[in-house]
């Protein structure tokens, strides 16, 4: 590098930008605005203006995230995961219930779902603790490993008894992908694995009725057509009306017709895949894979581990949520309830996303 | 890795010497990384791949189906009328309230439905919401009658308010109903006009509209042997509906197109007094009872069947009410509900001694001249056939052996001429077989034996029961016993076509009258044949010796200038053996005493009517039946008389040779 780093002015930074990156998010956004504008029956409302809005005032904060040198969030990481936790924790005694679930907090007026802030700060504390680990032979001590298998289950066992299970799930995947990322021995892993084919007999225990109901109805789905089965066998339909080429836009009955729950949300990918069919619906994987792989050029480009393990951590992120979201549409995993990053309508999981691009974007700028 | 930049040896600042892969390690890991999510998005695709373009048309199938919903609309049903314009079957308009069951649909709203109609319809309110989740369980659900039968009134009175939401519609139908007529009419209509009934499942394919629950169709007589003609076309709505069932908008409409009216060739007035005179037949003779039965009159240029009677008959506005009475009706031995004259099936007989000769003469087995000896008994491979008379007809001709019924020589004609070819000739005389389109059901096809037919019959029962076909069958055959079934409507098609030599074919609806008379074909059977066939019919009948003399209608019916004659056969079949071997001298129960036929046709010289009569259990045919005829055919023309002014069909007759 040639210039004065310390020095580098707002010029520099922006051009030092990734704006490949934020182009493809950009739209895999504007992507969901038309999806959503289709599936509200051609309609900018209720869901694609705001979408739009959303998105739009996320990616500022991601640009500003990534305006704030990486090592403030290296030294706040671990007050950062404590704060998170701490609401976590808070949500079974003060939070307030939804659907049957308590996963939010009113604070202040304003309504926050903690593990939001949680998927973000367990990266941010896992990068934190592997960089002062510093190598691999001491991450895979027996007290650290348990020291970080600690961190992950915490918030993921809360987060399961609110209940939702998805973003357990995804706050336990990104965890153990960062450290098999970080170095932890395989014998570790290879051992887990073990331990967990031999803990499923077992697992139904531990789980919701409600969950428990959509692992059977998963098995088999025509055990209740009209009930739980219904949003896989709905799916299911919406997507072999898709054929290869799709419906043609606008043109989805399915989906607009409300036949597939949760259109525009959980169920949008369904939506994409009817009205545009297989080659839309591979499209937009695609856009997914290019923005995960920029992610991991740019954490192997990195410097520092916190830097490299962060951007990992957000690449990994994405692909939990794509890969878990078009499994459970495709009828692959139980319906979990995690939503498409992006394209999905709902602010959280956007915010959340854009805010650790923002901070992978700020861990890609050298320190 | 070979090459680590500048950067990567910084990635571990403090103790670079202690871990110097670490920077390969992340490198080799975040690899492994990638390349697994390289494998998961590809099963992804391919899962795509799957559910989109492999079994994507299975799937996207059922997608047309899940967002239209349609709502057939019945056609309403042709109207029955008799020959003179009289209304015997039509429709009244009434109104049924229909349940729609729709996703979403749930128990507290079935339970608002049903305490709401309860009290209203006099259901029990918890059968009515189990009928109604029972619907609901279904995947593909059917609507739920809630009330039927509304007039206009009771609709407006209704406050249906509450439970319009839950796709509860009011729908208009048809319902059939049957004009008051008299007892007797009741009587002398009830096998002909029949009655409708609620789908079978046979039937259910016939139509989509048929699989509502209300829908009826043809069960007997012309309402259902003229279901084609009356039951129209359905119509349809199709509505796109969202996941909730809700109606997004009209997709596509037909309107039903009604069935067409049916002008019965029957003209009630008739019908009612041929039923009347059928009644009384056998009065004082044979008989100690009502007279069972039956009779066919038969329009012979048209093929129109002019009365149709089946006696012992029954009420049917009674019957229709499904009530006491019908079951009665069911459980009666002499089973009223039974239309003897298209599915009564009766040995036919001496009457059947016209097929055989026409069969023998075609074959030329035998001829017009030719003479055969009866001696009152013949004996063929061992087995003795007796004549009807003891003493023989000693040698007769063709015209003799008919003008007096001889037995042997049919007995002996039938063994030349062989059974296949007779079983040809009553096939083309319209034996053995229903007409699907006389506008009349049911009907039985009877049973004209061959030795194909005994093979085919043997194979399917006990393999034991397995003889050829037997001289001794043929012999029996040739004079209409045996295995040989026929019914009234095939015994007046049959004399029909002797006396017309054209293929008539019956039907009971009324041709439009501006179209043309049917053109029946000719019958594959020499002229020569058929007039000496008829000269012995009128033999039967005019020729002292004849068999039938009281089928002569007498001087009453003079027709305009002259006196008529007729022409027929007489048949007397026996139904039990006991009949032919009994003890002259004692009675016999009423049902071992022989079938008493008729057939024939007026007038002889110029055919018009065409008549089959059975009169079950009454005797000889000559004693029997004969009379009725006579008195048949002054009924129809004076009846013809009163109706139109006879065209001049009355030419002098000419003589007999």
């Amino acid at each position: 590098m040639f210039y004065d780093r310390p020095k580098a002015d707002l010029l520099d930074r922006l051009i030092q930008f990734p704006w490949l990156l934020i182009a493809v998010a950009t739209l895999l956004a504007g992507i969901g605005c038309v999806t959503l504008y289709s599936v509200a029956g051609g309609s900018v409302d209720p869901w694609a203006g705001r979408h739009a809005l959303r998105y739009l005032a996320a990616l500022a904060l991601a640009i500003g995230l990534a305006m704030v040198p990486s090592r403030l969030w290296r030294s706040t990481a671990g007050a950062f995961y404590i704060v998170a936790l701490g609401l976590l924790a808070a949500v079974p005694i003060v939070g307030v219930d939804a659907l049957g679930a308590k996963r939010w907090l009113k604070v202040a007026g304003v309504s926050v779902q903690p593990v939001e802030i949680m998927k973000v700060a367990l990266v941010l504390a896992l990068a934190q603790f592997y960089a002062v680990l510093e190598n691999s032979r001491r991450a895979s001590r027996p007290q650290w490993v348990l020291f970080a298998l600690t961190i992950i289950a915490v918030p993921a066992l809360l987060t399961v008894r609110q209940p939702d299970l998805g973003s357990a799930i995804l706050l336990t995947g990104v965890g153990l992908g960062i450290m098999f990322l970080a170095g932890v021995s395989l014998w570790w892993f290879g051992g887990g694995l073990a331990l967990m084919a031999a803990a499923i007999p077992f697992a139904p225990a531990l789980l919701h009725d409600y969950q428990r109901r959509r692992i059977e109805t998963f098995l088999d789905p025509s055990r209740d057509p009209l009930g739980a089965g219904y949003h896989i066998a709905q799916a299911r339909i919406a997507l072999g009306n898709g054929g290869l080429d799709g419906q043609g836009y606008l043109q989805g009955t399915q989906s607009q017709l409300d036949f597939v729950p949760e259109k525009m949300t959980d169920f949008v990918f369904v939506a994409i895949a009817e009205e545009w069919g297989f080659v839309g619906a591979v499209t937009v994987l695609a856009l997914y894979a290019t923005v995960i792989v920029i992610l991991f050029v740019m954490a192997l480009k990195a410097d520092r581990a916190f830097a490299g393990l962060t951007i990992a951590g957000t690449a990994l992120m994405l692909t939990v949520y794509v890969t878990i979201n078009i499994a459970m549409v495709t009828g692959l995993v139980p319906v979990v309830g995690v939503p498409l990053p992006l394209i999905s309508y709902g602010g959280t999981a956007m915010i959340t996303l854009m805010i650790a691009l923002g901070l992978a974007m700020s861990a890609n700028r050298r320190a | 890795m070979a090459v680590v930049g500048p950067t990567r040896q910084r990635w571990l600042l403090s103790q670079p010497a202690t871990a110097p892969d670490d920077a390969a390690v992340f490198t080799r890991r975040a690899v492994v990384v990638g390349m697994g999510n390289a494998a998961v998005f590809g099963g992804l695709a391919a899962r795509l791949y799957d559910l989109q373009v492999l079994n994507g048309s299975q799937h996207g199938a059922l997608a047309e189906s899940n967002r239209s919903r349609t709502i057939w609309i019945p056609p309403v049903r042709g109207r029955i009328i008799d020959a003179r314009g009289r209304l015997l079957a039509t429709n009244r308009e009434l109104f049924r309230i229909v349940l729609y069951p729709q996703r979403g649909t749930t128990r507290p709203d079935v339970a608002r439905i049903a305490a709401e109609l309860s009290p209203r319809f006099g259901v029990e309110g918890a059968e009515l919401e189990a009928r109604l989740m029972t619907a609901l369980r279904q995947t593909n659900p059917l609507p739920v009658i809630l009330a039927d039968g509304l007039s206009f009134g009771d609709i407006a009175a209704l406050q249906l308010s509450s439970i319009g939401a839950a796709n509860v519609l009011v729908e208009p139908r048809h319902q059939r109903v049957y004009p008051e007529l008299s007892v007797s009419a009741q009587f002398a209509l009830a096998h002909i006009v029949g009655h409708v009934g609620a789908v079978d499942r046979l039937s259910l394919d016939d139509g989509p509209h048929l699989k509502d629950p209300g829908a009826r169709i043809g069960k007997t007589g012309v309402e259902a042997g003229a279901e084609t003609d009356l039951s129209g076309v359905a119509g349809r709505t199709v509505y796109e509906i969202d996941a909730r069932g809700r109606h997004v908008r009209r997709l596509d409409e037909r309107a039903a197109i009604s069935g067409r009216d049916v002008t019965l060739t029957i003209d009630l007035a008739l019908q009612e007094a041929v039923t009347a005179t059928f009644a009384t037949a056998g009065r004082g003779g044979a008989l100690d009872g009502p007279p069972s039965g039956a009779a066919v009159v038969l329009d012979i240029a048209s093929g129109a069947i002019l009365a149709m009677v089946s006696t012992p008959s029954f009420d049917a506005s009674a019957a229709r009410a499904a009530g006491p009475q019908w079951r009665a009706y069911t459980a009666d031995p002499a089973r009223p509900l039974v239309n003897r004259a298209t599915t009564g099936h009766y040995p036919p007989g001496s009457t059947f001694k016209m097929v055989t000769a026409l069969a023998a003469l075609e074959a030329g087995r035998v001829t017009l001249g030719e003479k055969i000896e009866c001696w009152g008994e013949v004996t063929y491979a061992g087995h003795t056939y007796r004549c009807w008379n003891r003493r023989g007809h000693v040698a007769t001709d063709l015209h003799r052996a008919l003008r007096e019924s001889c037995d042997c020589y049919f007995y002996e004609a039938a063994r030349r001429t062989g059974i296949d070819a007779i079983a040809r000739m009553a096939i083309e005389l319209g034996l053995g077989q229903v007409y699907a389109d006389a506008g009349i059901a049911p009907q039985r096809a009877g049973l004209i034996p061959t030795p194909a037919w005994k093979r085919s019959r043997a194979s399917r029962s006990s393999p034991s029961s397995r003889t050829g076909w037997l001289l001794g069958e043929t012999i029996l055959a040739g004079i209409g016993q045996g295995y040989v079934l026929t019914t009234p409507l095939q015994l007046a098609v049959m004399t029909a076509r002797i006396a017309s030599g054209r293929k008539v074919i019956p039907t009971i609806v009324a041709r439009d009258s501006r179209d043309p008379l049917p053109e029946h074909a000719p019958l594959a059977v020499s002229e020569t044949h058929l007039v000496a066939l008829r000269r012995a019919l009128s033999a039967v009948v005019n020729e002292p010796g004849g068999t039938g003399q009281a089928a002569d209608p007498g001087d009453g019916p003079t027709l305009v200038g002259g006196k008529m004659r007729v022409a027929g056969k007489t048949g007397t079949s026996q139904v039990s053996k006991a009949s032919a071997d009994r003890d002259r001298t004692k009675p016999l129960a009423r049902t071992q005493r022989d079938h008493a036929l008729f057939v024939g046709y007026a007038p002889a010289d110029a055919p018009r009517f065409a008549i089959a009569l059975v009169l079950e259990h009454a005797g000889s045919g000559g004693t029997a039946a004969a009379p009725v005829f006579a008195e048949l055919v002054r009924l129809l023309i004076a009846h013809d008389t009163a109706t139109v002014q006879l065209r001049s069909k009355t030419a002098p007759l000419p003589k007999e040779g």
